[in-house]
């Protein structure tokens, strides 16, 4: 399994700073969550870690190959899901999972396996034949997670994988990601749901504007928003992101 | 409270649309679409003049090769009407519009009259274009061609009433419509071809007079019989105001339709670039098993370009270059200018060059650029998937010109030897276009559901994007067009032994055509790679 390291991360498009000096470390198997208002900088972070977006200055690794020098090398261990995934509407569900995981070097005994796998995990077998374009949001997302982990990568990145789903896509995707996090797989994911963080993320950052302003466990970081005992992590968040924007 | 009246709300709507449509951006566009279309106009009548000349064509086949052209936006239009956007809408138009208590037949009167304008301002200035090339040539007045052109656009209005009201009928004939389509096509199709009857000896005079009353035929005969001087004044006079006719008859049986089901059968206009998938059969047509990574990118670019109808826009434009072709070949131009044919191709690859810009995806990029695969390599393979087709189909009908000028035209012409480099030509300069405009799209491509799209700042990069596109297109293929020119001379010089020389050249521009593509298909893989927003 592989950890992913970020170190005085700072992404500025001209005068405007989206990252200022992001640093954190997540262990081999962890669930890392970040959890940040609207425009604070998480789809940027995950977006250069795996090397959509390249950094200002800063230092990311995945596995110990770092995402600017050793791009090739970062990305074979590292699967994404973005925010929106956008998929090829004009393939269908197979085709398109056939097409990810052979251009992710995936072998053709391992790529079938995993397609047939997959999708009855996701019960998706009845869709395979379907156009993408014909689906719903949910089972896009589910064949955008599909998609993510056809390569068995060793670090999942997820830009909000739980956004506007319906309760039962919710679940599914919530357990696969408690599935994932149980196989070992180092998983870095941004969300605004809470409970999500709370019950998989077995640490969390709280971002804003661009900086990291609390990082730890749900404790460390009641203590760090100086909140009681019973504080759920809804004020926590609250409380630090308004403690950031007096600052 | 009172409804607003008619007089007061139309005016209102249309004034709220030409802000909306004829932004700045827009109006830069429509000039820059218009000179090209007036220059692509002149270039064709002049090979249609040509054409008639060397084959002595008539006035009677000349309207009727208009009335057929003319059909074919008849077509079009129905087809669109058809499909429920004869009379397109915006987003803002159901949120806006179509909740407040505004009339729907005035909603209708309003649309019509903001297309109406939107045609006139559109297709006048090429067809005055053209009719000004026509009554030259037959010594007819200025004044004349324009009246032609008014002749026409009011067919051109009708066409845009009869596509409303095929939309707005749509609520009548429900789950018919798809076999009345079929049905009111070939209906349109068959009476478009019956002129052609009147070629043939024999024919009964009833059906070839057919042409006189039928919209297309009577605005063709109205026009050409007006530039070429060859009808009275009282014949022009009588199928004039029968095509007024028509257009008043469609209008009104609009606003009749527009009191019922006008709000369910409009619909929403789609984005520019939206791509409407066609249904598949229920297996993979990937097969990815035992195949390299890079045999699979092309697979999935021609399944997509199969489902999402490019093929058949790429059909519609081969179309296009063939019949432009032929058309020019039969005229004998080729002898008297080689080199305004491949200018030719330039412009009609100008606009066909879109089918170069279909293939970047902006929110599809993270797929591949989260892979270790080469972007590079991959545009490469994104190009051979989609240029095959067009030079595949392309390649019959040059072949078929080629055969057609040696056996008929004297062996030893210099323009005949400089068919060796004309025809690779004009394979060459489409393929150089496709790459030109993928190098564009990866420049300058945004997203097909960006919301930037529709804002003015996009609309202006758009522009900055063609007139580059334009300029830097033409600059690849200004070698090759060299060549051809160059290519006379030598056939000139050496006459028959120029053979060897103008294969050096055609090797010398296959060559040419090879690197700049490497070139400029390298570049595009750079800057999809370089580039933050993909």
């Amino acid at each position: 399994m592989a950890e992913i390291f970020v170190e005085g991360l700072s992404k500025s498009y001209g005068d405007v700073v989206a990252l200022d000096d992001v640093s954190f470390r997540c262990a081999s198997g962890e669930v890392f969550g970040l959890l940040g208002p609207n425009g604070a900088g998480k789809s940027t972070l995950l977006k250069i870690v795996v090397g959509l977006l390249k950094p200002t200055n800063g230092i990311v690794r995945l596995g110990g190959h770092d995402i600017v020098r050793s791009p090739e090398a970062a990305k074979q261990i590292v699967g994404y899901l973005p925010e929106n995934p956008s998929l090829y509407t004009g393939l269908t569900v197979q085709e398109f999972l056939q097409f990810v995981g052979k251009i992710r070097g995936v072998d053709d005994t391992s790529l079938t396996n995993k397609i047939d796998e997959s999708l009855r995990s996701f019960s998706l077998v009845e869709k395979m034949n379907s156009l993408i374009g014909s689906l719903s949001k949910g089972m896009k997302q589910k064949v955008a997670l599909i998609a993510s982990t056809i390569h068995d990568p060793s670090v999942l990145v997820l830009d909000e994988p739980l956004t506007a789903l319906d309760p039962r896509t919710q679940r599914l995707v919530r357990d696969w990601i408690g599935s994932q996090a149980g196989k070992g797989v180092t998983i870095l994911l941004s969300t605004h749901l809470m409970e999500v963080a709370q019950s998989y993320c077995t640490r969390l950052a709280i971002i804003d504007k661009g900086r990291i302003v609390a990082s730890g466990g749900i404790d460390t970081l009641r203590k760090k928003a100086a909140a009681g005992s019973e504080a759920n992590l809804d004020e926590i968040f609250l409380r630090l992101t308004e403690k950031s924007g007096d600052a | 409270m009172a409804q607003v009246p008619s007089w007061t709300v139309i005016p209102v709507l249309i004034r709220y649309w030409i802000k909306g449509r004829f932004t700045k951006a827009a109006l830069i566009s429509i000039l820059i679409g218009e000179i090209f279309f007036v220059l692509f106009i002149l270039f064709a009548s002049e090979a249609f003049l040509s054409f008639s000349g060397r084959f002595r064509i008539g006035t009677e086949l000349t309207v009727i090769t208009w009335s057929l052209i003319l059909s074919f936006y008849l077509i079009g239009l129905i087809q669109s009407g058809f499909n429920g956007s004869g009379l397109p809408v915006s987003g803002g138009d159901v949120d806006y519009v179509f909740t407040s208590p505004v009339k729907s037949r005035d909603v209708f009167i309003a649309k019509v009259l903001m297309n109406s304008l939107t045609i006139v301002l559109f297709a006048f200035p090429p067809m005055f274009a053209l009719y000004l090339r026509i009554s030259r040539f037959y010594e007819t007045s200025v004044v004349i061609a324009a009246v032609a052109g008014l002749v026409t656009l009011v067919y051109f209005l009708m066409g845009l009433f009869l596509s409303a009201d095929v939309t707005l009928s749509l609520g009548k004939i429900g789950r018919r419509a798809s076999l009345l389509k079929s049905v009111f096509i070939v209906f349109v199709v068959f009476v478009t071809l019956v002129p052609f009857l009147s070629i043939l000896n024999g024919t009964p005079e009833t059906v070839t007079s057919l042409i006189r009353f039928l919209p297309n035929g009577l605005a063709a005969a109205t026009s050409i019989g007006l530039v070429s001087g060859s009808a009275s004044g009282e014949i022009l006079f009588f199928d004039f105001i029968l095509l007024l006719l028509w257009l008043g008859g469609l209008l009104i049986l609009g606003i009749r339709l527009s009191n019922t089901h006008f709000y369910e059968l409009v619909q929403i206009r789609q984005p520019r670039i939206g791509k409407k998938i066609v249904a598949t059969s229920s297996r993979s047509e990937l097969n990815p098993i035992g195949r390299s990574v890079w045999s699979v990118v092309g697979t999935k670019e021609r399944i997509i370009i199969k489902r999402t109808k490019e093929l058949r826009a790429l059909l519609m434009n081969v179309l296009f270059l063939s019949g432009f072709m032929i058309i020019y070949s039969l005229s004998g131009s080729f002898q008297s200018s080689p080199i305004s044919f491949l200018f030719i191709l330039f412009i009609l690859g100008s606009f066909g060059s879109g089918n170069g810009m279909r293939w970047i995806e902006k929110e599809r990029l993270w797929i591949l650029k989260t892979t270790t695969i080469s972007m590079k390599r991959y545009v490469k393979e994104i190009f051979r998937a989609r240029v095959f087709p067009l030079l595949l189909s392309l390649a019959p009908i040059i072949i078929v010109i080629g055969v057609f000028f040696v056996a008929t035209e004297p062996i030893d012409t210099s323009s005949q030897m400089s068919l060796i480099l004309i025809f690779p030509a004009a394979l060459q300069i489409p393929a150089l276009m496709m790459g030109g405009s993928m190098y564009f799209a990866a420049k300058f491509g945004q997203s097909t559901t960006d919301d930037i799209l529709e804002t003015q700042t996009q609309e202006l990069v758009d522009i900055k994007r063609f007139i580059y596109q334009a300029i830097i297109n033409l600059a690849l293929i200004a070698p090759i067009m060299l060549l051809v020119t160059g290519s006379e001379m030598v056939a000139l010089f050496f006459g028959a032994g120029s053979t060897i020389p103008l294969f050096l050249m055609l090797i010398l521009s296959l060559l040419y055509t090879y690197i700049i593509l490497n070139i400029i298909l390298d570049k595009a893989g750079n800057t999809i790679a370089m580039r933050e927003d993909l």
